[in-house]
Formats: C-alpha cells, sequence, structure tokens
C-alpha cells in the first residue's frame, strides 16, 4: 500500500507541476515576444518561479521516498 | 533520516546517499565530532572556494584574463544582479554573506558531480543547518533595524480591520516559519532526486542484461548529468536570491 501511495502522491505532483510550469514559461516566452528588450530580467524571474512550483513537486517526492524507503 | 532499504529490491538507490565516519571522533562532551563524507565534502568545497579566490587576488592585474575575468564576472553578477537589484542600498553590508551563500553551495553540488564523491547538499542536516543560519540572520536583521515590536508589527500589512487581523497573524506566523523549511527541502530534494535518476538509469544498464540495449540508459545519464550541472548552479542561485528577498522584506519600511 506505501508503493501504491508513492506512485499515486509523485504522480499527482508532476501532474501538478507540469502545468505550472507550462503556464509560467508560456507566459514568459509571449512577455519576451512583446518587449524583446526585457528578456533578461525575464529569464530570472522565470527561473525564481519555476523553482517555486518545483519546489512543491519535491515536497511530494520527499514524502513519496519516505514511504517507500522507511519501514513502519 | 532512518532509510530501511524497503521497497528497493535489488537496487537500492539511496543506499549511496548513506553516511558513514571516515574518521571516528570520540564525543566531546556529548557532541560526535567524527568526520564523516559530507564532512569532509564541505570542507573540500571551502577549500576550493577559499582557495581559488585566494589565488585569484593575490595577483591582480588590471586588465584581467581567464580565470581572474571569470571570478570578475562571478562577483559582478553577485553585486549586481543578485544583492543590489534586489535589496537596494542597503544591501550593500549583506553582500558578502550571501556571496558566500552562492559560492559554497555552487561548490557542494557541483562537486558532488564527480563520480565517486558525496553531495555534501544532499543531505537534509546540511540544507537545514544553511537554511536555519538564513533564518536566524533575517530576523537579527529584521528586529536590529525596526526594534521587535516594530519588526512584528511590521510583519502584516497596515491598514486591515480588527477581525481580518486576528486571522492574519497565525497566517503570517506560519508563512514565516514555513519559509527556511521551503529553502532547505528545495535544495535537499533537488540534488537527491536529481542524483537518484542518474544512479537508476546507471542500475537499468545492469536491469537490461544486454549489450545491444546498454545505449539507452547511457544516453540518459548523459543528458541527466548535463542537466544535473545545470540545476546545481540554477539551485545555488535560487538560494541566494531568495535570501535575499527575504532580507529585503525584513530590512523595507512598511508594507
Amino acid at each position: 500500500m506505501g508503493l501504491l501511495g508513492a506512485a499515486i502522491g509523485i504522480g499527482l505532483a508532476a501532474l501538478g507541476t507540469g502545468i505550472g510550469i507550462g503556464i509560467l514559461v508560456g507566459k514568459t516566452v509571449e512577455s519576451m515576444a512583446r518587449q524583446p528588450e526585457m528578456s533578461g530580467e525575464l529569464r530570472t524571474t522565470m527561473f525564481i518561479g519555476v523553482a517555486f512550483v518545483e519546489a512543491l513537486a519535491l515536497y511530494a517526492l520527499v514524502i513519496s521516498l519516505l514511504l517507500i524507503f522507511v519501514k513502519g | 533520516m532512518a532509510e530501511g532499504g524497503g521497497g528497493g529490491g535489488a537496487m537500492n538507490p539511496l543506499h549511496h546517499f548513506e553516511i558513514h565516519p571516515i574518521i571516528e571522533i570520540p564525543p566531546i562532551a556529548g557532541v560526535d565530532f567524527s568526520i564523516t563524507q559530507p564532512v569532509l565534502w564541505m570542507m573540500i568545497a571551502t577549500a576550493v572556494v577559499f582557495g581559488t579566490l585566494t589565488f585569484v587576488a593575490a595577483t591582480l592585474k588590471r586588465s584581467p584574463k581567464g580565470l581572474q575575468n571569470f571570478i570578475e564576472m562571478t562577483i559582478n553578477f553577485l553585486r549586481k544582479d543578485l544583492v543590489h537589484a534586489v535589496i537596494g542600498e542597503e544591501g550593500k553590508g549583506w553582500f558578502p554573506f550571501i556571496a558566500t551563500l552562492f559560492l559554497f553551495i555552487a561548490a557542494c553540488n557541483l562537486l558532488g558531480l564527480i563520480p565517486g564523491s558525496f553531495t555534501a547538499t544532499s543531505n537534509i542536516n546540511v540544507t537545514s543547518a544553511l537554511a536555519i543560519m538564513v533564518f536566524v540572520f533575517v530576523q537579527f536583521a529584521g528586529i536590529r533595524k525596526k526594534g521587535l515590536l516594530g519588526y512584528m508589527t511590521g510583519l502584516v500589512p497596515s491598514g486591515v480591520p480588527k477581525p481580518i487581523l486576528i486571522i492574519m497573524i497565525p497566517i503570517e506566523i506560519v508563512s514565516l516559519l514555513v519559509k527556511p523549511f521551503s529553502l532547505a527541502v528545495r535544495l535537499f530534494a533537488n540534488m537527491l532526486a536529481g542524483h537518484m535518476v542518474i544512479y537508476v538509469f546507471l542500475g537499468m544498464i545492469i536491469l537490461f542484461k544486454s549489450i545491444i540495449l546498454t545505449p539507452l540508459p547511457f544516453i540518459g545519464v548523459v543528458i541527466m548529468y548535463a542537466f544535473e550541472i545545470f540545476v546545481a548552479l540554477i539551485q545555488a542561485y535560487i538560494f541566494a536570491v531568495l535570501t535575499a528577498s527575504y532580507l529585503s522584506d525584513a530590512l523595507q519600511e512598511g508594507h
């Protein structure tokens, strides 16, 4: 049961993260197309945003690892 | 983390991350000072950063070339695009701390990519120590600037009606305590997950038991290695930028 929970957990987390990062990068590309001179700043902000969104998926990864590898 | 090696089956990628003492030192006053793998590799990272910077600073040239040029670019980037852009003028005193954080974490992450080494930051204890240090420094900076009462009233936005204030205060306190936790877990999980994917891919080469299929996981390993170099630098940058951002939140006047 622990393995099943771990798999479902990380799957859902990957789903949410995929949507979140997809929206984020899409908006960044759109803004870069509108205003190419701001590209550097936009890219930096995008990386910070991606790190925030990925951190949420990594919380789920840590819980999944706990479920798989720690007995009892 | 007490890893029991339970569900991994024949291959448990987490066993690479277990800590064994290299030099046993008997406990001094109840604290175990033995040299373990993360301790050793943190010392190596410190030596690398310190040695490189001292070596470059010993023979400074007016028109920099090569290594000095690269170090100057890094320091300039840290100073202008990290500290000044996020904190502003008050940030001048905090530049050494944030630059040290970035260089140390980047060195630890990158040294962990050498085959056979141990990534110090892939251990939750190391990243929690860094995150607790950041948390303490940020509170200290805020309280020193605004006084204890001024800092605590500065946590909630000004000009909210009383009933909302009763809900806002626990929310703000929780969000304040979650920040170091998220810093620690973000760095730890990124390093752990990245290296574990590499181990799993390498394990697949053994699992497939066929010479013909070997290039497939091998290409995967190469791609993940390149991505890990990128992630190592990005995570160091994210840690430093978030530290600067929390500092600027604590130092700013009003909301």
